[in-house]
């Protein structure tokens, strides 16, 4: 306490602004605070707790592997159903999760917000957290069944760790936005619950991304967990249906659109949210 | 090291009573339907139109604010006291001006000030603390005399959902206090919670001036305000009316209040 700080400037606001990461740092004992607590009160239930997310995903990839893989039999480039299922569907786990719990993070601490200064972002921040640790855990499950079905560990995994860091700050753009929406319009939730339907249909996750006509292809990439989802099963499963660099990157630079989208209407609305609550 | 502990230049705070489409109740239908009203802020109703009109909570405030001082900040209600205390704690900004802070913050805004309802005392001590910026270790060392202060020693690990409104705003109260305040704000806190209490936090504020804590306090209490402030603001309709010895700017005020 004894140091002088650096005096803090507060002025009104100008133009367009980005959070202040350098601020959440000096904040980090609240973001591991908010991030324990989450993790207590999720698996404070905990057998049911822990169970859940592994049960989650493998029910859903029974249900559509029975309907999918076994009545309708969608093509899947040669690999076992389950597999292919689970090695898209663990990423939008982690998207939908972060997308969801970021965008209603900060309707629901209103009350603290409107009374105490600290970096929104926090907030959002430690809900991916909270997140990656989930898709941690189911992750563990997919690589038991791609053992099991003799997709080995590969050198291409040393990328894994970029592709995850990646989809995260994607979805995290994605979160803020909607989160920045939602605490001005609350009929957002029901909007955001739609569009994350519409966009699960829309994500090759339990088909592949070569029953679509090539002309199309392009709109599908735009989608950048197609792009994502492609990277993912490359590594995971060998295949050399990786998406071509091209689309790749259309794919990552959405992502990026979608990220400063995400930070500028968060920001704005950090701004004017003690003024209009 | 400067001598201030915070200087504002010429604040000014404008509020849209209320805007469409924004706020509360607003939903994004209503901008889907009217895209064209939504760009142009036009509205038919003429009573919303009025009531769009800016007000300004406060004009043209400027002051300075030396380390260690202990100042009342009085007025008639809406005349911006709490209005000034949200932008020096930074949860609004201002449209014009400029506040420069050279002190940690710590403010008691309102009664429960960043508590979580569904978490315990203890929880929330630790919460609150991370906030204002505290390290866990930091926060341990003084839990002890927080919740002595508080006198809830039996409910710390109740859910604060269930507290009165009185041991509510003590632990609220010792929390702000205990964690080691540069500057401190407090807005008409004082209020609830018993005569005991009362005396008790107007003595640890005293205590805390003279460990030399900057302190900025709302109150209506014009003994207290004498008794523990040497410096007295008084805020009329948004601008700086009066700024000098607490005595004589609480007699100026007491003065206008009665006369009516």
């Amino acid at each position: 306490m004894a140091e002088a700080m650096t005096p803090i400037v507060v002025v009104p606001k100008r133009g367009l602004e980005l959070p202040d990461l350098h601020e959440v740092w000096e904040f980090k004992d609240l973001l591991f605070f908010l991030i324990k607590r989450d993790l207590k009160v999720r698996f404070q239930q905990t057998f049911i707790g822990v169970l859940w997310i592994v049960l989650q995903p493998l029910i859903q990839m029974l249900i559509f592997f029975v309907i999918f893989g076994i009545f309708v039999r969608v093509p899947t480039d040669g690999i076992p159903y389950p597999v292919f299922y689970l090695s898209g569907y663990v990423v939008w786990q982690l998207f939908l999760q972060i997308v969801n719990s970021s965008a209603t993070s900060l309707l629901g601490n209103i009350g603290i917000i409107t009374k105490i200064y600290f970096p929104r972002l926090t907030l959002p921040l430690s809900t991916a957290i909270g997140a990656l640790i989930d898709f941690l855990i189911s992750f563990s499950v997919l690589m038991v069944f791609l053992l099991a079905n003799n997709y080995p560990i590969t050198a291409r995994y040393i990328l894994l760790p970029f592709l995850v860091l990646l989809t995260m700050v994607f979805s995290e753009g994605v979160g803020l936005l909607f989160g920045a929406l939602m605490v001005v319009f609350r009929d957002t939730k029901n909007l955001l619950g739609f569009i994350l339907q519409i966009w699960m249909f829309i994500t090759p996750i339990m088909y592949t991304i070569s029953i679509v006509p090539e002309q199309y292809k392009i709109f599908f990439y735009l989608n950048p967990l197609t792009g994502f989802i492609g990277a993912y099963r490359w590594i995971f499963l060998g295949t050399d249906s990786l998406p071509t660099v091209e689309y790749f990157v259309v794919s990552s630079l959405v992502a990026v659109a979608f990220l400063i989208v995400g930070m500028i209407a968060f920001r704005s609305m950090e701004n004017k949210i003690a003024d209009v609550m | 090291m400067t001598r201030y502990a915070v200087t504002a230049e010429n604040i000014w705070k404008e509020y849209h009573i209320k805007r469409p489409f924004e706020g509360q109740g607003s939903s994004l239908k209503e901008v889907l339907n009217h895209p064209v009203n939504w760009l142009t802020r036009r509205n038919q109703n003429p009573a919303v139109l009025k009531a769009n009109e800016p007000f300004w909570a406060l004009k043209g405030v400027s002051f300075q604010v030396e380390h260690g001082e202990s100042i009342g900040l009085i007025g008639r209600n809406g005349a911006g006291k709490s209005t000034l205390l949200k932008i020096i704690s930074r949860i609004t900004r201002p449209s014009v001006g400029k506040l420069t802070l050279y002190e940690h913050v710590n403010s008691l805004l309102e009664i429960g000030t960043g508590f979580n309802g569904e978490l315990s005392g203890r929880d929330n001590i630790y919460l609150n603390g991370s906030f204002l910026g505290m390290k866990y270790k930091e926060i341990k060392n003084r839990f002890d005399e927080i919740v002595a202060f508080s006198e809830i020693e039996e409910f710390i690990d109740t859910p604060v959902k269930y507290y009165s409104s009185g041991m509510y705003v003590r632990l609220a109260f010792s929390v702000a206090v205990h964690l080691t305040p540069e500057l401190l704000l407090l807005d008409e806190v004082l209020a609830v919670g018993d005569a005991g209490f009362q005396a008790k936090s107007q003595q640890k504020m005293k205590e805390l001036i003279r460990s030399g804590a900057t302190i900025l306090f709302v109150s209506h209490n014009s003994t207290a305000v004498k008794d523990i402030c040497k410096r007295a603001i008084w805020l009329d309709h948004g601008s700086l009316k009066m700024d000098g010895p607490s005595a004589e700017v609480v007699e100026a005020y007491l003065q206008t209040v009665t006369a009516h």
